[in-house]
């Protein structure tokens, strides 16, 4: 009888936890509904469209403190680094909570699967997180703004909890981080930066391999790797992991088109208008042949060399980057801003101790053809959980880390005099004593939601010289990004997306690494016959007739 | 005749310690196998964060239009299929003769060692199986390509040829789980009347005659039972087999491409509950029906062996 009974109480226990969960995941809209309409926000609405930010931000209730969690992507550090993090945290809390009576911490997203890890605590709703981290382009926020992840931020929230931010942002710019007439992001659009992708190459090699400008074509790209290949045995040309397709793929249609793809519908970008007819959609991808043949011919030319290891596709581990800082790789793909440190002689690129001559060169996707977007502007975005118990301090707590300059350097270069200092010409240097490895907390606190030229302060060890001519070349070319506000509405043709992703990830991994059976013209026919079968003139009419809706 | 008169709650009196014992794994299945069964309904709709399962849009079958659409379901199925059968089949064969090996063998010391020995392998987590399979067969610096090109051969290069697969996936899943698997039929075959051997021995029958007349039969029930089980799980791929072995070399998909894989690919960008839950639904109707099918049949033949 006893057993019994135990095992009554524990069923009924079970099925109490059970209830339990079902309880908490009830509250959570219950409790973002009433956000819209907490008694803070009343009582200081109404002096929100009358009265100046500071006025308001003293009626703000702040009596309770709260707890903000920042939710990032990033693997979250031990040992010494979790140290100074925790002891620049302890400042910034106490700034923080004189402020704001609110208090931030860290929820990191590790890096291994990070999408998924990422969506998926984002789908818990449980109030675990206040602050998001996110992105159109490479973290999802419109999908998880129309899951209803994100809260809708009112003007009115702006206005009173996030003043200055609220001010900085111009009006258009918030225009470009609405869905359905409510905004949902918080653009980081005061920060310069590129991320367009291309090949960071040694230049002082390149210049021995008879190309005395460095490369600035494909072809270039083949006479630099032939010549490492050739004359440097201990040097992998490019030791690439088999992710890489996607990039070199849209990079080759870019050189070669004048194409601009939409961001965030596909893997690779398969859509989008060009230059000179912005708003009608095509695919070069697939209609394209001949392009894409040169590129199947160039990259099986690249894979006959020896660019990469054979088994590139089941390489997933490769450390390309770090190799290339220390000279045992001839090249790497990545974006600008990856360059801007590559080029620069920091402590952890040691190439320009060990060679006084070293030089790294960019070639970039769409040199070329002239062929640059500029940076969607929620490449960095922020955005306040739904299930946030408190999106009100939350905003508060982000206006600070935004623009108040204490706030800003702490959160993002840590501790002066421990992490960073400014050296004569006002350029941000490492103190004695420095270790990146444990203090650098810009590397920590992975802050890409909200950064500020304003506030920023350059650091002394980039090599300002060869940035600043690549950024003027840049500016002389580039045009904007032109659908940040074209939010498609998926859900009719999100399966044929999913299958037509699947074709070209197929395909193009093929392509890209030159290791497709048959001919150039065959794989690229049977490619594109994929992509049919799978439905891509069906997406692009609807991507059409969503534009035409938007645009005409 | 008398017992099933019994109402409910006398069968519950007169059974309840055998209910009692029975109560552990009751509570396991209705708290993770019955419970959650709602929310399959998942698969219907379009899943919003925020209003939950049941508060979501109905969209009826329109999460499965991404498997048909795709034209590979047939392929995919079939693919996984066939291995399973591969898996199945083979695997208990293997198992079998392993168990009646492992029962000849004479030296307990031996017989100890080499069981465990079989065992291990069950143990390694699939990602560092995949790991190991990289390591020795990859072509640059592989531990077969070493050695081939050491007694000047040429090289091997299975990563980038797509029809040594199924081979290779056999052998590896054989490797890893004979050891477990042949422990249920050892099981079985100690668990046979040693009389009967012994008669059979006094009878002249050689160690050949016993295995084919004696140990195969008593195993029969055994053999039946584990390959009804194993038939419900016939179109569920083995994941992390294929994932962390192939990964995503689509060069290979040709041959080692399953639902599993395939559905993880397309929906991994997007995480859609929805679509995930469709494909697991499909796999268990499939997997359900087979069984069904599978266990009617053996009851015609032999009802003893069915599992209800």
């Amino acid at each position: 009888m006893k057993k019994k009974m135990l095992a009554l109480l524990l069923a009924t226990s079970m099925i109490g936890g059970l209830v339990g969960c079902g309880g908490s995941k009830g509250d959570a809209p219950a409790g973002d509904s009433s956000t819209g309409s907490t008694t803070t926000d009343n009582a200081s609405t109404d002096n929100a469209s009358s009265g100046d930010a500071s006025a308001d931000a003293a009626a703000i209730d702040t009596s309770e403190h709260v707890v903000i969690n920042y939710m990032v992507t990033g693997d979250k550090p031990s040992g010494d680094a979790a140290a100074s993090l925790d002891e620049m945290m302890s400042q910034l809390n106490a700034i923080l909570t004189e402020k704001v009576n609110a208090e931030l911490a860290i929820y990191y997203i590790g890096w291994t699967d990070y999408l998924s890890n990422y969506n998926l605590t984002l789908a818990q709703m449980d109030g675990s997180v206040d602050l998001i981290g996110t992105a159109s382009d490479w973290l999802d926020a419109w999908p998880n703004a129309k899951n209803g992840a994100f809260l809708e931020l009112s003007e009115d929230m702006l206005k009173t909890y996030a003043p200055q931010t609220w001010a900085s942002v111009p009006a258009d710019h918030w225009d470009l981080c609405k869905y359905n007439g409510e905004i949902y992001l918080i653009p980081e659009d005061n920060y310069a930066q590129w991320t367009n992708h291309g090949f960071i190459y040694r230049k002082d090699w390149a210049k021995e391999a008879g190309l005395t400008d460095g490369v600035k074509s494909w072809e270039d790209m083949t006479t630099y790797f032939k010549y490492v290949k050739e004359n440097m045995p201990d040097i992998i040309p490019w030791d690439s992991d088999g992710t890489q397709y996607a990039q070199m793929a849209s990079g080759w249609v870019a050189s070669h088109s004048d194409f601009v793809p939409i961001d965030g519908l596909s893997t690779g970008g398969l859509w989008g208008g060009t230059k000179d007819d912005l708003y009608t959609i095509v695919s070069p991808f697939y209609t394209d042949t001949d392009m894409m043949v040169e590129y199947a011919k160039m990259m099986k030319e690249w894979n006959e060399i020896g660019v990469w290891k054979t088994d590139v596709l089941n390489n997933t581990a490769s450390s390309n980057r770090d190799d290339y800082r220390i000279g045992r790789v001839a090249a790497e793909q990545h974006h600008t801003q990856t360059w801007t440190d590559l080029c620069s002689a920091t402590p952890a690129n040691t190439i320009y101790q060990d060679d006084p001559d070293a030089e790294s060169g960019f070639f970039y996707f769409g040199e070329e053809s002239k062929n640059v977007v500029a940076l969607s502007i929620t490449h960095g975005a922020m955005a306040v959980s739904a299930a946030s118990k408190n999106p009100e301090r939350a905003l508060m707590v982000y206006d600070l880390l935004r623009n108040d300059p204490d706030c800003y350097k702490l959160f993002n270069y840590g501790i002066q005099g421990v992490s960073w200092d400014v050296n004569d010409e006002g350029l941000r240097i490492t103190p004695e004593g420095y270790n990146s490895d444990t203090q650098n907390i810009n590397g920590m606190t992975n802050w890409w939601w909200g950064r500020n030229d304003d506030l920023e302060i350059k650091d002394a060890t980039r090599n300002w010289d060869a940035i600043d001519a690549l950024y003027a070349e840049y500016d002389s070319i580039k045009i904007d990004y032109p659908y940040g506000q074209f939010v498609p509405e998926v859900d009719n043709i999100q399966s044929y997306i999913n299958n037509i992703n699947d074709v070209h990830n197929t395909y193009m991994k093929q392509i890209s690494f030159g290791l497709y059976q048959g001919t150039a013209e065959d794989i690229v026919a049977e490619y594109q016959a994929a992509l049919k079968g799978a439905g891509i003139e069906t997406v692009q009419e609807e991507l059409q007739r969503q534009f035409d809706e938007l645009y005409k | 005749m008398e017992k099933s008169k019994l109402t409910f709650f006398q069968k519950v009196k007169r059974y309840r310690t055998l209910l009692l014992m029975c109560t552990p794994a009751i509570i396991f299945f209705l708290a993770f196998s019955y419970a959650p069964m709602p929310g399959i309904y998942v698969a219907f709709v379009k899943y919003n964060y925020r209003d939950g399962i049941f508060g979501s849009k109905f969209v009826g079958l329109n999460n499965f239009k991404f498997l048909i659409q795709s034209g590979k379901l047939l392929e995919l199925t079939k693919n996984t299929i066939l291995y399973n059968l591969a898996f199945i089949i083979l695997g208990n064969v293997l198992a079998v003769f392993v168990a009646i090996l492992l029962n000849e063998l004479r030296s307990k010391w031996f017989k100890k060692v080499s069981q465990t020995m079989m065992f291990l392998p069950y143990f390694i987590s699939q990602v560092l199986v995949g790991i190991l399979v990289y390591n020795l067969l990859n072509y640059d610096y592989g531990f077969v390509n070493s050695i081939l090109t050491s007694m000047g051969l040429e090289k091997w290069g299975p990563y980038s040829d797509p029809n040594v697969w199924p081979v290779l996936l056999v052998i590896i899943y054989l490797w890893q789980q004979t050891g477990y698997n042949s422990v249920v039929y050892f099981a079985a075959i100690m668990g046979i009347d040693q009389e009967t051997i012994e008669a059979a021995k006094v009878d002249g029958a050689n160690g050949f005659q016993k295995i084919r007349y004696i140990i195969l039969p008593s195993l029969k029930p055994t053999i039946v039972i584990l390959l009804l089980f194993a038939l419900g799980g016939i179109v569920k791929g083995n994941f992390g087999l294929f994932y962390n072995i192939i990964g995503t070399n689509s060069l290979l998909y040709p041959t080692t491409d399953i639902i599993e894989t395939f559905v993880y690919r397309a929906t991994i960008t997007e995480f859609n509950f929805a679509t995930a839950s469709s494909v697991g639904l499909y796999q268990s109707i499939i997997g359900f029906v087979t069984v069904m099918v599978s266990n009617f049949v053996v009851k015609k033949i032999e009802p003893d062996y069915s599992l209800f």
